[in-house]
């Protein structure tokens, strides 16, 4: 088997950490986006649930959470498949990560603005979606491309519940041709391709939705 | 069902191998917060090299580390290196492994917050007299350090959290032994929430300690 | 029947009285001006009327209808008044089009197509059609100004109130404002305009009233205000900045 044959093999994985990457990716920025919403809306009594949640999923590393998620929640009677084990781990941990991140480009928008937009009669809810989170989304850009690449490294877990992705490809082609020095320095050079595809995808959307004078030029 | 008395009862049968888990975990956690520390300050010394080759090797070495996941190259050095005859130890693979990867997030916190300064100062320094290695040592690193102190910090409850993942590699620490628990009484849901219990304190214990260094740090008119 | 009637409004924000007991009527098709120096409560008085800011007590009628009762559309209310902030507000986000298209848009829940074209329309009117592409941080301050005017006309206000239009501009454009003011008077906007520039209030009223301390402290015309009123800081404030400018 050639190298060639090596990353063709490897490659069958792609897709399942593309899948898990993007669902994940998904469920962190539907959370973020919430749990950022929630808190910039101001119901006062909710707040103290969204500290929790941020701090608890903050503080918890990944493989414990995919381990209590897939192996612990079935002793207790709820049976979680894998990729939403890892939606439900990854994908949280993120969310909690994100709505930091967009907290902290909310506040970068001009109070000024979302006065006016008051002023005009809009509803708090209105504001939110077409004021504050079209501009926070241009702002979070930077956070949102660090929090992506996390999900993408911590995506090889993903082996330990099961799904076929690229390190789990590595492991059982390295089992049976003992070349683990090739194999995984051609699994390190597919991720940083995915990586820099994601990189490039992202700066993209950013340049093709930007706008002067908001966010980084 | 053996319920809780019966978790309970391997949970302090098995406490000794847990406490020394616990052990194994922070040593790791300590020892590659302070490798990836001193390796970032290299690596973060030579980003700003006068030679372009430099330059860019550093760059790439950036880049590709936090481009790719940890658990590629520690299954790199652990699974693969022995194809070579080179046969090290889980712990070792672990702190070579954090090591690489942790210096280039550090040298990457660095590198921002060198671009943040104020670049009148550097030319002052060099307009008094002073070479480039003092102005990196006196001028730029006392202030870059002091502006990375919440990114270093923060890299350090990184660290702690993800040197679970040296279980992967048969490394014997907290969570490999909480694994081992679950394993005897199938109780996995409790033995989990008891490592993500464990994690949140020790994670509790490091912010708390960080905002300490924050302060001590702090100088007025610098950073936030 | 008046526009706007405002009864003995009082404002408190703590222990601090910024309206003390403030009166004003607005007709349809006025221009008035209210002045007064910085910090005379001018910019709460204008966010009362629209509820920005919640009075302490008193009454305020918006075309005989009180603000202040339980069952009146907040919101409602804000549309009617269109707003042009100090430093404008453009949406940093939203073209010059897409500003003046949001409320139409999101409040009125018009086509893309017919807010389009009203937006236009009022971007004509204020000759700002050309920079329709543009996003806030590529236009002038007086341009953003323009904008700011056409998205809250575009809404077709009963009134629209200025706060402080010439501080965030160059005091060679206050020309320009007041004229632009003149013009959308003669067409039939209602102006409720706060401010603290002389020069600017001496091209589009006659009559001023002067905030002071929290209460209306005169009703008069410049002249009187500058030369008769028994009050010398009255006098000073209107004097001496007749002289300046």
């Amino acid at each position: 088997m050639n190298f060639f044959e090596l990353v063709a093999q490897l490659a069958q994985g792609l897709v399942s950490t593309v899948v898990v990457t993007l669902v994940c990716s998904g469920t962190g920025m539907a959370v973020g986006l919430t749990v950022a919403g929630l808190r910039r809306m101001g119901y006062a009594r909710v707040v103290p649930f969204l500290d929790g949640f941020t701090y608890i999923f903050r503080g918890v590393p990944v493989l414990v959470l995919l381990f209590l998620v897939y192996f612990g929640l079935p002793s207790v009677g709820i049976k979680v498949g894998p990729l939403l084990a890892m939606a439900l781990s990854l994908g949280l941990i993120a969310g909690a990560y994100l709505a930091e991140v967009f907290r902290g480009a909310l506040d970068s928008v001009e109070a000024s603005e979302i006065l006016a937009a008051e002023a005009m009669g809009m509803s708090r809810f209105q504001i939110l979606t077409s004021i504050e989170f079209p501009q926070m989304l241009r702002l979070a850009v930077p956070g949102m491309i660090n929090e992506f690449t996390s999900i993408l490294k911590y995506s090889p877990f993903a082996y330990t519940v099961g799904i076929a992705e690229i390190t789990k490809q590595a492991m059982t082609l390295t089992a049976t041709t003992l070349r683990g020095i090739e194999i995984y320095l051609a699994v390190g050079v597919l991720y940083f391709l995915i990586y820099r595809i994601l990189l490039a995808g992202v700066h993209y959307l950013e340049k093709r939705y930007q706008v002067p004078g908001l966010g980084t030029t | 069902m053996n319920g809780w008395s019966g978790f309970q009862r391997d949970l302090v049968e098995q406490m000794p191998l847990i406490l020394a888990g616990l052990r194994q975990t922070l040593q790791l956690t300590v020892i590659i917060s302070v490798t990836g520390f001193l390796f970032g300050l290299v690596v973060f010394y030579f980003s700003n090299s006068p030679y372009r080759w430099v330059r860019s090797l550093i760059q790439g070495y950036i880049s590709f580390f936090i481009g790719t996941p940890l658990i590629v190259l520690l299954f790199l050095m652990y699974y693969g290196l022995p194809q070579w005859g080179l046969k090290l130890s889980p712990f070792l693979v672990a702190v070579i492994g954090f090591t690489m990867n942790v210096a280039a997030y550090n040298a990457a916190y660095l590198t921002t917050a060198r671009n943040g300064l104020d670049p009148t100062e550097i030319e002052s320094a060099r307009a008094q007299g002073f070479g480039r290695g003092q102005i990196f040592r006196w001028i730029t690193l006392p202030q870059v350090l002091r502006l990375s102190v919440p990114a270093l910090t923060n890299q350090c409850i990184g660290n702690l959290k993800d040197s679970s993942v040296a279980f992967l590699i048969q490394y014997t620490e907290f969570f490999a032994r909480i694994q081992e628990l679950a394993a005897t009484n199938f109780q996995f849901f409790k033995a989990y929430l008891l490592a993500a219990g464990v994690y949140l304190g020790l994670v509790s214990i490091l912010v708390l300690m960080a905002r300490q260094v924050e302060k001590w740090t702090r100088l007025p008119g610098l950073g936030r | 029947m008046a526009l706007i009637r405002i009864r003995n409004l009082v404002k408190q924000f703590g222990n601090h009285t910024v309206l003390d007991g403030v009166n004003l009527d607005l007709q349809k098709g006025e221009m008035k001006v209210v002045m007064g120096p910085s910090g005379c409560g001018k910019s709460t008085l204008l966010r009362c009327i629209n509820r920005l800011v919640e009075p302490t007590s008193g009454t305020i009628l918006v075309r005989d209808q009180d603000i202040m009762g339980a069952e009146v559309d907040v919101r409602a209310l804000r549309q009617s008044i269109g707003f042009v902030f100090q430093q404008f507000a453009l949406y940093r986000h939203l073209t010059v089009l897409g500003n003046v298209m949001l409320g139409l848009r999101k409040l009125r829940g018009m086509s893309r197509a017919e807010a389009e074209a009203q937006a236009l329309f009022q971007l004509n009117h204020l000759e700002m059609a050309d920079h329709r592409d543009k996003y806030p941080s590529q236009i002038s301050g007086g341009q953003k100004q323009r904008v700011a005017i056409a998205r809250a006309l575009a809404m077709d206000p009963a009134v629209v109130v200025f706060d402080e239009p010439t501080s965030a501009l160059d005091p060679v454009m206050v020309r320009e404002v007041a004229d632009l003011f003149n013009r959308l008077n003669r067409e039939g906007v209602t102006l409720l305009c706060v401010t603290h520039d002389l020069a600017l209030a001496s091209q589009i009223a006659n009559r001023v009233l002067f905030l002071d301390q929290g209460v209306i402290r005169a009703d008069d015309t410049l002249e009187n205000l500058a030369k008769h009123h028994p009050n010398d800081q009255v006098r000073a404030f209107f004097g001496e900045k007749e002289g300046r400018s």
